[in-house]
């Protein structure tokens, strides 16, 4: 091996499991910056598109592979149904193993995205509530800041079988993982009051809004303590965000988007699944011939479609391994940057963050300046509409409403209610930023608040 | 895009329903272009198709045309250029805009009865998952019966046995006779496994009729079935039409099943994957169906839900005003593709029927865009194993796509099977498709590598294939 390169080993032997070589040799010198922009050239370059965390990104050289494997299902579908799809989606499944070190390839699975592999892990409770597996009445618990659409999928399968569905409150801003944990623990009691058991946790990695890293290896571990049957973590934001390693974070699923962080193409995730446990009882929804085959073979074929996003996964590899220190690099340095413009914009507005920096990943929440009076989620959804379509600054907006007696963070004079979301992907620049702190300023000088918003 | 132009022609088939923006409804299918679409331009349509295949398989994964897959390339772009303006601005309107559509295309009547779901596999799962939640929460009891076809799709009827025969749903299958002479066979058995559910006290919850069978492939009498349904007192029809549109009429009124799904990326010539879900209004069950991936718009009708299911590339549901525009291309519109594929399949399938000394699985008004046409029977085809062997040695010999069918020889007691000239039983039907790309050429190759197989003595037991 030439010494001059990096001691990543590569191991290029293939076997039953899976096993491909580790992260590629990174080329030589670095992708530039100027071959970045180049490879986001399609993105709208009149925005400052700091909200990553909402629709991911894709660069030209992996958009550029997905037709590759689009013209090829076109030229002639049957021989690519027969020969190419199944070792393609393999393929993948064996990158996504090893990245997020799965013990074996059969607990990984591909999907659309994580709303999809949701609705598996809670059909699968559905139905044991509806056999009789799980009595009526046996807690399902998840976080208040669980993503809505996950809220619904449990209030549709779980609830609608008759299991008990309880919220772990959390507190915003939160300033440690001791506040977390601590209101878990309370949930997990609450769970199993009444001689009720807890059959499933649904932990975030990260959640969506607000957005803060979670400490899921603890909770996990707390699950297991207090005897939840089953964790699933639903990881939506992880892949390419935080570290993924799901041997050690010990949950029985984890499910995490390739689109969002992962420069994947909409859309694909992965959900994985523990072999030790029920895990050969998760159906797709979408039943097709692969049907009791397990849900790796399952999903991926669910009748004709486009499972282009799903077979680029090794390309995305290859355009990872163009960074220094790969996705791991990558990883670090959105993290360092985001923190850094976060600060940033906290010391303009007379703000602060929303969570300690060792608590976010590639996003971090930063409170608006409180006289912008957002005082609700129409609030929130309107000025950052308004920050579209005058500033062409696209960041999403949280409202924190407060509840009764509780006394608000407040930047001097004002409540801090709203909070911004922003992110950091590779092709960022700190022009992006600058263009949202000015914005703000702009519109505190002009003596802006929400109130003013006239009703869409 | 500009909305199509009222077409006085096609006003003539429909109910002359007048246009009415606030329902949805745009005008009638467009005025055909000027001068129809000549054979080079669908040539250079079709182009990235492999020109060495005769492909003779259209309906299994359908086809687009250039013009569409452009089409599809720039709304893709246009949500990679900024998909949060795409979300919040341009996706809702334009599904909108391909269900307005689809509405005009299949005769519904409101809007909210259509929705647009990845394909008819889809469809399904959503329609079972409903029938699994009335067996749990007791609107069903337990042992009621689901009525399928025997030959509806594979994936379906694990469907149903995912979700039907597991919420302890009985399920029942109607026996078809194959090769067939006429509807009335269908009929007939159809009524009879009503009269014996009936006899025996069974409920029947719902019955799933295909529209045009896979395999075999044959037409049925959807309308007339599902009238029969209503009179034996079955609750709920639901027509898998994964098939049908663009290749036969589809009213779905006049039909009048609860439920009615087909693929568009098979023969309407949008990419994969698209299908429509038409849910009839008045349907007792309407309020209830939901997608099985819960998101924002769970509880606000199948047809918000459906149109997010979390991110992912909705691109192929958004080009069906492309689609109307390359129709538009053709002499007679989509009527005009639909009635020259099935003048021109059944002249090829009496063609090679002829050749092969065999015949056609069902008579031609009980065919469409694609007709089963007899295999010699001393090619030895004994099993479904045999059938995809020989369909991949005419893939990789001679670079034909043909599926072909094992039709197992009758059991004693049963009418007996049919035989080719050679007196043969013939076991194995080619299941021909003629799309608008497709040249006679692609069927003289067919012709000729059966004969060819047929002079070496091939035969499956033999053959190292087989």
């Amino acid at each position: 091996m030439d010494r001059h390169h990096s001691d990543d080993s590569t191991d290029n032997g293939g076997d039953a499991n899976g096993q491909r070589a580790k992260r590629p040799r990174p080329a030589p010198r670095p992708i530039s910056a100027t071959e970045i922009a180049e490879e986001f050239a399609h993105h709208d370059s009149s925005v400052a598109r700091i909200n990553n965390g909402s629709f991911g990104s894709c660069p030209a050289t992996v958009l550029a592979a997905q037709r590759s494997w689009q013209m090829q299902f076109l030229r002639q579908p049957d021989e690519f149904y027969i020969h190419r799809l199944q070792p393609g989606l393999f393929h993948s499944r064996a990158v996504v193993k090893e990245i997020i070190n799965a013990a074996d390839v059969d607990e990984v699975s591909l999907v659309d995205n994580a709303t999809t592999a949701a609705a598996i892990v809670l059909q699968h409770a559905s139905w044991a509530f509806a056999e009789g597996a799980f009595r009526k009445g046996d807690a399902v618990v998840m976080l208040h800041y669980a993503y809505g659409a996950v809220k619904k999928s449990i209030h549709a399968y779980v609830a609608r079988a008759g299991g008990h569905v309880i919220e772990v409150p959390l507190p915003f801003p939160v300033s440690s993982n001791e506040e977390i944990v601590r209101e878990f623990r309370k949930a997990l009691e609450l769970g199993k009051a009444n001689g009720r058991r807890v059959r499933l946790a649904v932990i975030d990695h990260v959640t969506s809004m607000p957005s803060v890293v979670i400490p899921v290896k603890e909770l996990t571990r707390i699950c297991r303590e207090e005897g939840v049957d089953q964790v699933f973590v639903d990881a939506a934001h992880a892949i390419g965000s935080v570290e993924v390693d799901v041997q050690d974070i010990g949950a029985d699923f984890y499910t995490s988007n390739l689109h969002k962080w992962f420069f994947c193409p909409p859309s694909v995730a992965f959900l994985y699944t523990k072999k030790c446990s029920a895990a050969s009882c998760l159906h797709h929804p979408v039943v097709s011939h692969e049907y009791g085959n397990g849900l790796p073979l399952e999903s991926g074929w669910i009748g004709t479609r486009d499972y282009s996003s799903q077979l680029v996964v090794p390309s995305v590899m290859e355009f990872i391994g163009r960074f220094e220190g790969g996705i791991e690099g990558i990883r670090k340095q959105n993290h360092d940057k985001v923190v850094e413009m976060g600060k940033m914009l906290a010391e303009a507005w007379g703000t602060f963050l929303g969570s300690p920096p060792e608590m976010c990943c590639s996003m971090i929440m930063v409170g608006l300046p409180g006289c912008l009076r957002v005082s609700s989620e129409k609030d929130a959804m309107k000025l950052r509409s308004f920050l579209r379509d005058k500033f062409k600054v696209e960041v999403p907006i949280y409202y924190q409403p407060p509840k009764d007696g509780e006394v608000l963070e407040k930047d001097g004079n004002n409540c801090v209610t709203g909070y911004v979301r922003i992110s950091h992907q590779v092709y960022n620049v700190v022009g992006d930023y600058h263009r949202l702190r000015d914005a703000i300023h702009n519109l505190v000088g002009d003596g802006y608040n929400c109130d003013m918003l006239s009703s869409k | 895009m500009d909305a199509p132009r009222d077409d006085h022609r096609l006003a003539e088939n429909r109910n002359g329903n007048s246009c009415d923006e606030a329902e949805g409804r745009l005008s009638k299918w467009p005025r055909p272009h000027p001068a129809p679409i000549s054979a080079a331009e669908i040539a250079e349509e079709f182009s990235h198709h492999d020109p060495a295949v005769a492909r003779v398989n259209n309906g299994s994964f359908g086809c687009c045309p250039a013009s569409v897959l452009a089409a599809q390339l720039r709304w893709q772009r246009l949500f990679l250029r900024h998909p949060d303006e795409f979300y919040f601005s341009s996706l809702q309107p334009s599904l909108t805009r391909s269900r307005s559509l689809v509405l005009e295309l299949i005769n519904a009547a409101h809007l909210d009865e259509v929705s647009l779901v990845d394909n008819a596999t889809t469809a399904a799962a959503i329609i079972f998952q409903h029938v699994a939640w009335s067996f749990i929460e007791g609107a069903f009891n337990a042992g009621d019966a689901v009525v399928m076809l025997h030959y509806a799709n594979g994936a379906v009827k694990r469907s149903i046995h995912a979700y039907v025969a597991r919420a302890r749903g009985h399920v029942v299958e109607v026996p078809l006779p194959f090769p067939l002479s006429s509807p009335d066979e269908v009929v007939a058995e159809f009524h009879r496994t009503l009269g014996l559910c009936r006899a025996r006290g069974r409920r029947v919850r719902l019955a799933v009729i295909d529209h045009i069978t896979s395999m075999p492939c044959v037409v049925i009498p959807v309308k007339e079935l599902t009238r029969i349904c209503r009179e034996e007192g079955v609750d709920q029809v639901f027509v898998d039409g994964a098939h049908s549109i663009g290749n036969v009429e589809v009213d779905v009124q006049d039909i009048g099943a609860d439920f009615y799904t087909s693929d568009l990326h098979k023969w309407l010539f949008c990419p994969p994957s698209v299908a429509f879900l038409h849910t009839r209004g008045s349907s007792a069950a309407t309020p209830r169906l939901h997608h099985p991936v819960v998101s924002h718009e769970y509880g606000n009708g199948l047809q918000l839900e459906s149109g997010w299911i979390g991110n992912r590339d909705y691109t192929p549901q958004l080009v069906v005003p492309a689609v109307v525009e390359f129709v538009e291309r053709f002499e007679g519109g989509l009527e005009g593709i639909r009635r020259k594929n099935h003048e021109k399949v059944v002249e090829m399938g009496k063609m090679l029927a002829e050749s092969w000394g065999t015949l056609l699985g069902c008579p031609p008004e009980m065919s469409c865009s694609m007709i089963m046409v007899g295999l010699p029977g001393c090619l030895g085809v004994s099993s479904e194993i045999d059938a995809m062997k020989l369909r991949a040695l005419l893939r990789d010999e001679f670079k034909i796509e043909v599926p072909v069918h094992y039709q197992s020889p009758p059991k004693d007691g049963e009418a007996a099977g049919a035989t080719d000239k050679s007196g043969a039983m013939v076991t194995s039907y080619a299941r021909i498709s003629y799309q608008v790309y497709n040249v006679e050429d692609d069927y003289w190759r067919l012709r000729d590598a059966v004969h060819k197989l047929v002079r070496d003595g091939f035969n499956c037991i033999q053959s190292r294939y087989c």
